[in-house]
């Protein structure tokens, strides 16, 4: 899912990084806004941890495999502290195993970061729908389309980024093949992490649901 | 008019010595070339079977010089023309994921490489013997497991610690 160094050209790098300098700064606008924003930072750093090692653990999709990447996750529960977390895990996950890369960073950043927002919206949607479903069943569909949706997302953005990028050196059709490839091999890692980030903020919400609450 | 036929007639048989192979007949030659094997790899340790190749010489670094697909184990070998010295790019790709490797050949840069014993004759190839035949590796790879399992476990340290500093202040 990280587009490393070297695939994607100079102008599409620099577009990462401008496209992911706005969102950067209006995360953390959002978090200063917050009465005591280092009060989240634990929960954002433990998470941050979690993203970090979550792509070194492949799950085979015949005939590839992919790796967790838990975007949604943490955009559901850590809502705008996700960004930065994304962004410093990428930057870990660049630095020490070149998993991505420090000209894609930006890049890599949209296109996992931005549904992580996504994600956290999708996951408020829960209050709408409180009334109509209940609480444990809204929480619960929100928490798997949260989880699904924003890796779906980053999946998306993905397809397209490489699509589009093909080099002249390069046989357009075998690439394309090899990326519809990849791309349907993260439907059953949508399941997966949905299923994962419903889970988890069920288990939160059983033993610390202040932990999942609506912050501001 | 005996010359002016004769002219003709020398000259075909002497092209027609040379072009022989018209006929049905095939010949093929071979000679010993120093070549560059690739062996491409996921970080997962997955070879990057039939992942397309693109090659590009020094001199034009934008038309690949020669593409082709590697093997399903992951491997391609090609043969860089050594009259062509210098860094000699391999661009690996499959769905997205691909890595740019620096070959150097011949010349100044093909020292730089293989200047472990100092014999050795600037431009020499790589591949006239066992020992010196060299393994170049991208980025990534030429970390062993315990190594990246030990930057892991030191990254989310450093995380764990931020979350317990934060934490501990809060009380």
């Amino acid at each position: 899912m990280h587009i490393p160094d070297g695939i994607l050209p100079a102008s599409v790098c620099i577009a990462g990084y401008a496209i992911a300098a706005p969102f950067a700064w209006y995360s953390l606008r959002q978090i200063n806004r917050l009465k005591d924003p280092t009060e989240e930072l634990p929960k954002a750093s433990l998470l941050t941890a979690a993203f970090f090692i979550a792509s070194s653990i492949n799950i085979p999709v015949p005939p590839s495999s992919v790796h967790l990447v838990l975007n949604g996750l943490l955009g559901s529960i850590l809502g705008y502290f996700a960004f930065p977390a994304i962004l410093v895990g990428l930057f870990f996950q660049a630095i020490m195993f070149g998993h991505g890369g420090l000209t894609t960073l930006g890049v890599d950043a949209v296109m996992m970061g931005v549904p992580a927002l996504v994600a956290h919206h999708i996951f408020q949607l829960r209050h709408v729908f409180r009334q109509k479903l209940g609480e444990k069943l809204a929480t619960s569909i929100f928490a798997f389309l949260a989880g699904a949706l924003g890796l779906g997302l980053s999946a998306v953005i993905f397809f397209f980024l490489v699509i589009t990028n093909i080099p002249s050196g390069f046989d357009a059709q075998t690439e394309q093949a090899a990326v519809y490839g990849l791309t349907l091999a993260h439907l059953p890692l949508m399941l997966i992490e949905g299923t994962f980030t419903l889970l988890l903020v069920a288990f939160l919400q059983r033993v610390k649901p202040e932990l999942i609450e609506r912050r501001g | 008019m005996k010359r002016t036929f004769a002219i003709p007639l020398v000259l075909m048989s002497v092209m027609g010595w040379q072009v022989r192979a018209i006929a049905h007949g095939v010949e093929i030659n071979y000679q010993a070339t120093e070549a560059i094997a690739l062996q491409a790899n996921y970080d997962s340790g997955e070879p990057m079977a039939e992942a397309q190749v693109s090659v590009y010489s020094p001199e034009d670094p934008s038309t690949p010089w020669l593409t082709g697909t590697a093997d399903a184990s992951g491997r391609f070998v090609f043969a860089p023309d050594p009259s062509i010295p210098g860094n000699w790019e391999v661009q690996v790709r499959q769905a997205g994921h691909g890595e740019i490797l620096n070959i150097p050949v011949g010349g100044e840069e093909g020292v730089l490489a293989t200047s472990a014993d100092g014999s050795r004759e600037p431009g020499a190839s790589a591949t006239d013997g066992e020992s010196d035949s060299q393994i170049v590796s991208s980025t990534g790879d030429n970390l062993s497991l315990p190594q990246k399992g030990l930057m892991a476990v030191s990254v989310i340290w450093g995380f764990v610690g931020t979350a317990l500093f934060f934490l501990a202040r809060k009380k």
